[in-house]
C-alpha cells in the first residue's frame, strides 16, 4: 500500500534540494549560497561570487580625519565576500564551501564568536559604498579603501561638513594577484551595478532612527522617523528603570565610529550593547538590521505600500481572521487601544498575508507584529515579519504550524538531554510541556514575560537566531526547576511558570548579603543561565533535532490531517470504506506529491545544466530557494489540486485501463506539456525518475478520461480536490448499482446534459467502452467461459468463434452496442422520422442502416487519423473525399459486405472508387442533416440487452479502480497485451504493423479496417488507407464546426507529432493519442464486426485473416509494444 | 484521599477541553462559566488557554481543568496535545453559522475516535441571545417553532444529532449567560463517578500516578482508590 512517507524517503534519496526551511536534507548539505544568505541575513537574491582572505582595518575611534593612525584602529582577520549585492566581511572563516555542513556553518550562528550576522566585520550593500581606492601596502599585494555612503540620510546641506567624518575602511587582500584582480573585477562590476540603487538606499536609510540620531543638534528640528507607536503612546517599561538613556549615548557613540544601519560595522561592542538590551528608540532599526529584514526593504522598499495599494478593498479569508484578533492584541499596551495602533496593526498583517498567502494569517502573529509596532514603523514591521517567517521561525505559522510543533519536539528533546531528573518527572506525571512551552515560542515569549523582557529577548534572538528561544526557554525551566520538580499536572505547571513569569523583574537573590548580588534581577539571572549554561545549544544541535524529528512530526501532522481530510469528505465518502477513503487520499496527495518533487529535480537538472553551460549564474542560483518538500502535506499548502495530468498519474495508479498502451521509452516526450522544456531536456536522462511520468506507468490520455476529468471537476476549475474525486469515485463505486452506474456513464457522455447523446456522443461511448476494457475485463463476469488471459490471446483468436475469452467477446458486445444504438436511436429531425420508423421495422437484420452505422462509426472517428493517411495519399484525393462527403442517405448494399468484397481487389484505384460509393451510400446515421440521438432509457435498454455490458456496468468497470491495492507491478506494464480489435487481429496485424512501422507518418495506433482490408489484399494498406482517408476527410469536413475546440487540440498534436519522427518512439503527447487512435481503430473494426455478426459472410469473405473473432481487424499497434507482440505471434 | 477523610464533599478533578471553530464563542463560555463575566475582546487564545473553576454537586465537588482551545483552523493540528487525556469535551457551535455545526460534527467524530474512551461530550449550541427564541421561556432542547431570525441552526437538527451520538446537548448564550453553568453541571453529573479521583491538593500524595490511574478507570469501574475518595 501506497504510504505517504515512503514517498518522501524515496524522493529524499534522490532529490538534494537546497535550502527551505531548514527542514530538508539540504540542512546536513547546506548548498553554499542558503550558508551565505544566512550568515550574513541577505535576501535569498544573493549568491556568493567572489571570496578571499582579507584583514579588515578599521580606524581608531575618533581619528577618522587624520591617517597617520592606520596602523593602530582595530584589525580583524577574515574573509571578505562579494555577492550581486553586497560586500561582505566576516572574522569567521568561510562556512560555504561546496562540502559545507551545518556543523561547520554553526559557529556562525553560535554565540558571539560568530553570533548572529557573522561575527564581526560588516554587510554592506554594494550600493553603500561611495568610493574604492586601491592603497600601497607593504605586507599584502592589494589593499583597497571603502569610503561609505555612511550618513546619506542627511541633508543635502551639511555634507560638506559631514565629508571630514566619513566612514572609511581599509580592507587588504591576502591572495595571489591574479586572485585579487579577479576580485576586484568582481567588485567593480558590482558597484557600477549598484549604484543605480543609491536612491533605494536613501529611501530606506531615512527611515532609520540612527539618522536623526546622529544629526548634529541643531539639525534636529526635523521630525525623526517613526521608531514605532512607543513614540506617540510611550515605550513599555520605566525609561529609567531601563536606563534608556545611557544605552542611546553608548550606542550613538558606537555609531557615530562605526557607522549607521546599513554601513554598520560589526565589533565586539556590538554583540555586548546587544545583550545590554536595545534603547527604545533604536531597537526597531537594530532589529531590523539584525534580522536582514533591511535588506528585504532595501531591495523593494516599497513593496509595503504597492501591496496594500493593490489589495486594497480586496477580501480574503485571512483578512476576516486577522479582523476578529485585532482588538486582542497586547490591548493592556495603549497604543492597541487606539485606531492609529490598530490600523497600523491591521495594514501590516493584511500586508503579510497578501504576500505570502501560504501562511495568511494564523493567530499568534497578531502578537507578535503588535510587539514590533512598538517599535518600528510599519514597513519595518512588514519586513521583519517576512524576514521571521520565512527565515528565523519557518514553518511556525503555517497552515500546519509544522514549524511549531517540530520545535516542540526539539525543545522536548534539549529538555530531555539537559535536564533528566525534570524530564523524569515530566514523563511520570503526565505533563506534556509543549503545552506549556508552545506559546513561548509561537509568540516569541511576547505573551508570556512582561514586554519589558520580552523585548530583551528578542534583541538577541534577532542577532542570534531562534537558538535563543531554546535556551531561554530551557533557562526558564532550569531557574524554577525544584518548584516543577513539586507539580504534578498540567495546571500546577502552568501555574509555577506563571508566576515565575510575574516576578522577573524581582531581585534573583532577595536575600544575599551582598548587594551587587541583590541587584541583580531574575531576568538577568535568566538570561545568563540562558547564554552561558545553555551556550552549547547552538544552531547545529537544533538543526540536528530538528532533522531528527522531522518526521514523525509531520507524520503526525498528516496522519491528523487524513483523519481529519478523510472525515471532512461530505456525505458522498460513506459510499467508499475509510480504507478506500484512506487510500485514496494517500494516492492523491502522493501523486501531487510526486509530481513537485519530480518537478523539482527537473528544475535543479535544469539548473545544474545551466551552471555548467556557464549561462547567468544569478539565474542557476535562483533555482535553489525554493527547493523545499513542496507538496507534503505536513508542510503546509502547497497544493491541494490535482490538474488533469496529475489526474492521468492518479488513475493509472489504480487502474489499468489508464495507463498507456505505449511503452516508456527514454526518448519519450511530452511536447503536450506546457513545460516541455523541462521534460525535454530530462528525456535526455536514462534515470526513470526523471521521465515526466517517474517510476510509474505512463497514464494514457483518452477522451474518456477527460471527460472523468471534467466530469468529477465540478467546480470547473480545470483542477480536483480530494473532495471531488472522492465524489467522483463514489459515485462509480460506491453504491455497486448497475443503474446508478449506467447513468453516470450516459451522464459523462452527454455534454450538454440535455438527456440525450448524439450519434458523436455513441460513437464516444462506444470508444470509451472499448478503451476501458482492452486490457480486459475485470470483476464478476458472465460464468461462461474461461477468462482466458490476455497473453494467451494469440491463441484465443487462433481459435474458433466459440472459443472466445471474455475480453474477446465484449468486444462483440460493443459492436453489438454501437449497431443497436444507432437502431434505437431517435431522430432529432423529423425528416428522419420515415428512416427511422425503418430502422425499429427492419430490427435485428442487416439493414442498411445497421451496417451504415459502422461506417458512422468510422467516419466519426477523429480527423487525425485521416491527416496521418493523407501524408500517404496521393495527392488531389482530398477533394475526392469531399465530394464524396455529401451525404447520400442512399440506402445501398452493406458497405461493410462491400468493402469486404471489393478488397479483393488489389488496385488502389478501385479501392478510391469503392470508398466513394461507400460514402455515398452512407445512410442516416452518417448524415449530419438528420441528426440522431439516443436518451438514457434506449442507453439503457441498450445496455442490458447484452450480458457482457450489463456485467460490465455492474461489476467491472467499477471493481477497475483498484483503489486500496493499486496495480501490481506486473498488470501496470504497460506492454501487457491490450484486447482490441487491433491486437486480436491476425496475420493483418503483423502485416499492417510491419507495413507501418516502416511507413513515415504512419505508426500510431491500430488501422483496425485498414488491418482487416489488408487481411484480404496483399497491398490493403492503401487501399484501406485510401477508405478510410476519403471517409474521414468528409467527415472530418463536417465536424470541423461541430467541436471546435476538441478537434483543435488534436490536431494541435497531430501537427507535433506528424512528419517528424518515425517509428515507435514518440513524443509522449502522441503516445497518449496513439492511444486514442488504437481504439478508435478499433471502433474502426467494429464496423468489420458489426458487418460479420450481422451477415455472417464476413467470416467467410475474409479467410484466414480472421479466423476467430469477427469484429477484429488486425491492426498496427505498432507503435506500443503491443503490436510488436501480436505481430511477432502472428507472424507467418 | 486525605480530603475525603475531612471535607463535607469529596472534590475531583475533571478536565475538561473547549473545542469548536473560530469565533463560536468558546473563551466566552469559560470566562462566563469560570469568571461569571462576558468581555468584547480578549487575547486569542494561542495553543490554548488554561483555566480552573469548581462546580458544587450536591455529592461532590468537581474541579474543572479547562482548556480552551485556539479556534483558528491551522491550530487544529494541536488539538490532540490538548484533549488528550480529557475526560469531558464541550464542543461548541454558532448556532447562527451552519457550518460551526459541521466542523463541530468533525470535532465530535475526532474525539470519539482519538481521545480517551469515555469521555463525555457536550455539544453546545451558542449565542443564542442573537435568536429570537432567548426569552428564556424555553428550556433545554425545546424545538424552536419561530426561527426567521439570526438563528440558522435549528434546535431539532442539532438535538437529533446529538441523541444520535450520544452527546448532552445545550443551547446557551455567554453574553446572557443562559444556560451556560446549565452545561458544565450536567457535564460534571454525567462524568462516571468511576473515572474520577481524588482532588490533588498540594499535598496530595501519589499524584503522579494520576493519569495512570485515570486511564485505567475511564475503561472500567474497578478502581478501589476511586470508591474510596468519593465514598463519603
Amino acid at each position: 500500500m501506497l504510504n505517504l512517507s515512503s514517498f518522501v524517503q524515496k524522493a529524499q534519496q534522490l532529490l538534494d534540494p537546497t535550502q527551505g526551511l531548514n527542514l530538508s536534507d539540504p540542512d546536513r548539505n547546506p548548498s553554499k549560497a542558503s550558508l551565505f544568505q544566512s550568515q550574513f541575513r541577505l535576501p535569498s537574491s544573493q549568491h556568493p561570487l567572489y571570496e578571499i582572505t582579507a584583514e579588515l582595518t578599521i580606524p581608531p575611534a575618533n581619528a577618522t580625519q587624520g591617517d597617520k593612525d592606520r596602523d593602530t584602529g582595530f584589525r580583524y582577520a577574515g574573509k571578505l565576500h562579494i555577492s550581486e549585492s553586497y560586500l561582505c566581511f566576516s572574522t569567521t572563516g568561510s562556512s560555504f564551501l561546496q562540502s559545507a555542513s551545518t556543523t561547520t556553518s554553526s559557529i556562525f550562528t553560535g554565540q558571539t564568536h560568530g553570533g548572529g550576522p557573522s561575527g564581526n566585520g560588516f554587510t554592506l550593500p554594494l550600493c553603500s559604498i561611495r568610493r574604492v581606492e586601491r592603497l600601497h601596502s607593504q605586507n599584502f599585494q592589494f589593499a583597497l579603501a571603502i569610503t561609505t555612503w555612511n550618513g546619506i540620510g542627511q541633508d543635502d546641506k551639511g555634507k560638506e561638513k559631514k565629508d571630514q567624518k566619513e566612514q572609511r575602511i581599509t580592507l587588504q587582500l591576502a591572495a595571489p594577484r591574479v586572485t585579487c584582480e579577479r576580485f576586484c573585477d568582481g567588485l567593480k562590476k558590482g558597484l557600477r551595478a549598484g549604484v543605480g540603487n543609491v536612491g533605494k538606499l536613501k529611501k530606506v536609510v531615512s527611515e532609520c532612527y540612527s539618522e536623526y540620531l546622529l544629526r548634529p543638534e541643531d539639525k534636529k528640528n526635523a521630525t525623526p522617523p517613526d521608531a514605532g507607536l512607543g513614540m506617540m503612546f510611550r515605550y513599555p517599561g520605566d525609561p529609567k528603570k531601563l536606563r534608556d538613556r545611557a544605552k542611546m549615548r553608548l550606542w550613538a557613540e558606537y555609531l557615530r565610529d562605526n557607522g549607521r544601519n546599513v554601513t554598520l560595522l560589526r565589533q565586539p561592542t556590538f554583540h555586548k550593547l546587544i545583550r545590554v538590551g536595545l534603547p527604545n528608540r533604536l531597537r526597531g532599526e537594530m532589529w531590523e538590521l539584525t534580522s536582514g529584514s533591511i535588506y528585504l526593504r532595501l531591495e523593494n522598499p516599497t513593496l509595503y505600500a504597492d501591496t496594500l495599494a493593490k489589495f486594497s478593498g480586496q477580501e480574503s479569508l485571512a483578512i476576516d481572521e486577522i479582523e476578529k484578533d485585532l482588538n486582542r492584541s497586547l490591548p493592556e499596551y495603549p497604543g492597541f487601544q487606539s485606531e492609529e495602533g490598530i490600523g497600523r496593526l491591521r495594514r501590516v498583517l493584511t500586508a503579510y498575508s497578501w504576500v505570502n498567502p501560504d501562511v495568511g494569517y494564523c493567530q499568534a502573529m497578531n502578537i507578535v507584529v503588535a510587539a514590533l509596532l512598538i517599535y518600528m514603523s510599519e514597513a519595518q514591521a512588514f519586513f521583519l515579519l517576512s524576514a521571521l517567517c520565512d527565515r528565523l521561525v519557518p514553518g511556525y505559522y503555517s497552515t500546519t504550524m509544522y514549524g511549531t510543533l517540530l520545535d516542540q519536539k526539539v525543545f522536548e528533546s534539549l529538555v530531555e538531554r539537559t535536564m533528566p531528573i525534570l524530564w523524569d518527572h515530566l514523563v511520570k506525571s503526565d505533563v506534556q510541556l509543549s503545552v506549556v512551552s508552545l506559546p513561548w515560542f509561537l509568540s516569541l515569549y511576547v505573551n508570556s514575560m512582561p514586554l519589558v523582557f520580552a523585548f530583551r529577548v528578542l534583541d538577541v534572538f534577532f542577532v542570534e537566531g531562534p537558538k535563543v528561544l531554546f535556551q531561554v526557554g530551557l533557562a526558564i525551566l532550569r531557574i524554577n526547576g525544584e518548584e516543577l520538580l513539586d507539580a504534578t499536572d498540567d495546571g500546577a505547571f502552568i501555574s509555577v511558570l506563571k508566576s515565575y513569569f510575574v516576578r522577573l523583574d524581582e531581585s534573583a537573590h532577595p536575600k544575599s548579603e551582598n548587594p551587587k548580588l541583590r541587584a541583580v534581577t531574575r531576568f538577568q539571572e535568566l538570561m545568563v543561565v540562558a547564554f552561558k549554561e545553555f551556550s552549547g545549544i547552538t544552531h547545529s544541535s537544533i538543526t540536528e533535532l530538528r532533522l531528527k524529528n522531522k518526521d514523525s512530526v509531520l507524520n503526525n501532522i498528516e496522519n491528523f490531517a487524513k483523519r481529519t481530510a478523510i472525515r471532512n469528505l461530505g456525505p458522498d465518502s460513506k459510499l467508499l470504506s475509510t480504507e478506500e477513503l484512506g487510500a485514496l487520499y494517500d494516492r492523491f496527495y502522493g501523486v501531487l506529491y510526486e509530481r513537485q518533487q519530480r518537478d523539482l529535480i527537473i528544475k535543479q537538472e535544469q539548473a545544474r545544466r545551466a551552471k555548467s553551460s556557464r549561462s547567468r549564474i544569478a539565474d542557476m542560483a535562483s533555482s535553489h530557494d525554493q527547493a523545499v518538500e513542496k507538496g507534503r502535506v505536513g508542510l503546509g499548502p502547497s497544493t491541494s489540486l490535482m490538474d488533469y495530468d496529475a489526474f492521468r498519474e492518479f488513475l493509472a495508479s489504480m487502474s489499468k485501463w489508464a495507463i498507456s498502451d505505449s511503452p516508456a521509452t527514454p526518448r519519450r516526450e511530452t511536447f503536450s506539456d506546457a513545460d516541455k522544456g523541462f521534460y525535454g531536456s530530462l528525456t535526455k536522462r536514462p534515470d526513470a525518475i526523471l521521465s515526466p511520468w517517474g517510476a510509474g506507468p505512463e497514464p494514457a490520455d483518452h477522451e474518456f478520461l477527460r471527460r472523468l476529468f471534467v466530469k468529477w471537476d465540478v467546480s470547473s476549475s480545470a483542477a480536483l480536490t480530494l473532495q471531488n474525486v472522492v465524489s467522483g469515485l463514489a459515485r462509480i463505486k460506491g453504491k455497486r448499482d448497475i443503474m446508478g452506474t449506467i447513468n453516470y456513464f450516459f451522464e459523462l457522455h452527454d455534454d450538454n446534459g440535455d438527456g440525450k447523446v448524439d450519434r458523436e456522443g455513441i460513437l464516444r461511448m462506444s470508444e470509451a467502452l472499448l478503451f476501458l476494457s482492452r486490457r480486459g475485463l475485470e470483476g464478476t463476469l458472465s460464468p461462461a467461459n474461461s477468462t482466458l488471459t490476455l497473453s494467451t490471446m494469440g491463441d484465443g483468436s487462433q481459435n474458433d468463434v466459440s472459443g472466445q475469452t471474455v475480453n474477446e467477446r465484449f468486444l462483440g458486445s460493443v459492436s453489438a452496442f454501437i449497431r443497436r444504438c444507432f437502431e434505437y436511436a431517435d431522430p432529432d429531425h423529423p425528416n428522419n422520422q420515415p428512416a427511422a420508423t425503418q430502422r425499429a421495422k427492419v430490427g435485428a437484420e442487416p439493414t442498411e442502416d445497421q451496417l451504415a452505422s459502422p461506417d458512422a462509426f468510422a467516419i466519426g472517428d477523429d480527423d487525425d487519423e485521416d491527416d496521418l493517411l493523407a501524408m500517404d495519399s496521393p495527392p488531389g484525393s482530398p477533394k475526392a473525399a469531399k465530394r464524396a462527403a455529401a451525404p447520400t442517405s442512399q440506402h445501398a448494399p452493406s458497405v461493410g459486405r462491400d468493402s469486404l468484397s471489393t478488397a479483393t481487389s488489389a488496385d488502389p484505384k478501385d479501392r478510391r472508387r469503392v470508398s466513394k460509393a461507400h460514402s455515398e451510400r452512407a445512410n442516416i446515421a452518417l448524415d449530419p442533416s438528420n441528426p440522431l440521438h439516443i436518451t438514457l432509457p434506449t442507453f439503457r435498454m441498450v445496455v442490458l440487452a447484452d450480458e457482457l455490458l450489463e456485467q460490465f456496468f455492474e461489476s467491472s468497470f467499477p471493481s477497475s479502480f483498484h483503489i486500496i491495492e493499486g496495480l501490481s507491478s506486473s498488470s501496470a506494464t504497460p506492454s501487457s497485451s491490450l484486447t482490441t480489435f487491433s491486437s486480436l487481429g491476425l496475420g493483418a496485424g503483423r502485416a499492417v504493423g510491419a507495413a507501418l512501422g516502416g511507413a513515415p507518418g504512419a505508426p500510431a495506433g491500430g488501422r483496425g479496417l485498414r488491418g482487416v482490408l489488408d487481411n484480404i489484399v496483399t497491398d490493403g494498406m492503401r487501399v484501406a488507407q485510401e477508405v478510410v482517408r476519403r471517409m474521414e476527410e468528409a467527415q472530418k469536413e463536417l465536424e470541423r464546426n461541430a467541436l471546435p475546440g476538441q478537434r483543435n487540440e488534436e490536431d494541435e498534436e497531430e501537427d507535433e507529432e506528424d512528419p517528424i519522427t518515425p517509428g515507435a518512439g514518440k513524443s509522449a503527447a502522441y503516445r497518449g493519442d496513439a492511444e486514442r487512435r488504437s481504439v478508435r481503430s478499433s471502433d474502426r473494426d467494429l464496423l468489420m464486426g458489426a458487418d460479420a455478426e450481422a451477415s455472417d459472410v464476413a467470416l467467410g469473405a475474409t479467410g484466414t485473416g480472421r479466423p476467430s473473432v469477427g469484429p477484429e481487424g488486425s491492426n498496427g499497434n505498432t507503435s506500443g509494444g503491443t503490436g510488436k507482440v501480436v505481430g511477432v505471434e502472428f507472424e507467418g | 484521599m486525605a480530603d475525603s477523610a475531612g471535607a463535607p464533599r469529596p472534590s475531583s478533578s475533571v478536565k475538561l477541553v473547549l473545542l469548536g471553530e473560530a469565533a463560536v464563542g468558546k473563551s466566552s463560555l469559560v470566562l462566563r462559566f469560570v469568571n461569571n463575566d462576558f468581555q468584547e475582546n480578549k487575547e486569542p487564545t494561542i495553543g490554548a488557554a488554561f483555566l480552573t473553576q469548581k462546580c458544587n454537586l450536591p455529592q461532590r465537588t468537581i474541579k474543572f481543568e479547562i482548556w480552551d482551545t485556539a479556534g483558528q483552523e491551522r491550530f487544529a493540528s494541536l488539538a490532540p496535545m490538548y484533549y488528550r487525556n480529557a475526560q469531558a469535551a464541550l464542543v461548541v457551535y454558532d448556532l447562527t453559522k451552519p457550518t460551526s455545526l459541521i466542523k463541530a460534527k468533525h470535532w465530535v467524530a475526532e474525539l470519539q475516535r482519538q481521545a480517551s474512551p469515555g469521555i463525555v461530550i457536550a455539544l453546545v449550541g451558542n449565542k443564542l441571545d442573537l435568536t429570537s427564541d432567548n426569552a428564556g421561556t424555553n428550556g433545554e432542547g425545546e424545538a424552536a417553532g419561530g426561527d426567521e431570525d439570526a438563528r440558522k441552526v435549528s434546535t431539532e437538527e442539532a438535538k437529533t444529532y446529538a441523541e444520535e451520538e450520544g452527546l448532552l446537548f445545550f443551547e446557551t448564550s455567554a453574553k446572557t449567560g443562559y444556560n451556560v453553568t446549565e452545561v458544565f453541571t450536567a457535564i460534571a453529573n454525567a462524568i462516571p463517578e468511576t473515572s474520577l479521583k481524588s482532588a490533588r491538593g498540594p499535598g496530595a500524595a501519589g499524584a503522579a500516578g494520576r493519569s495512570e490511574e485515570q486511564r485505567v478507570n475511564l475503561n472500567g469501574p474497578r478502581d478501589p482508590n476511586a470508591k474510596e475518595g468519593c465514598a463519603c
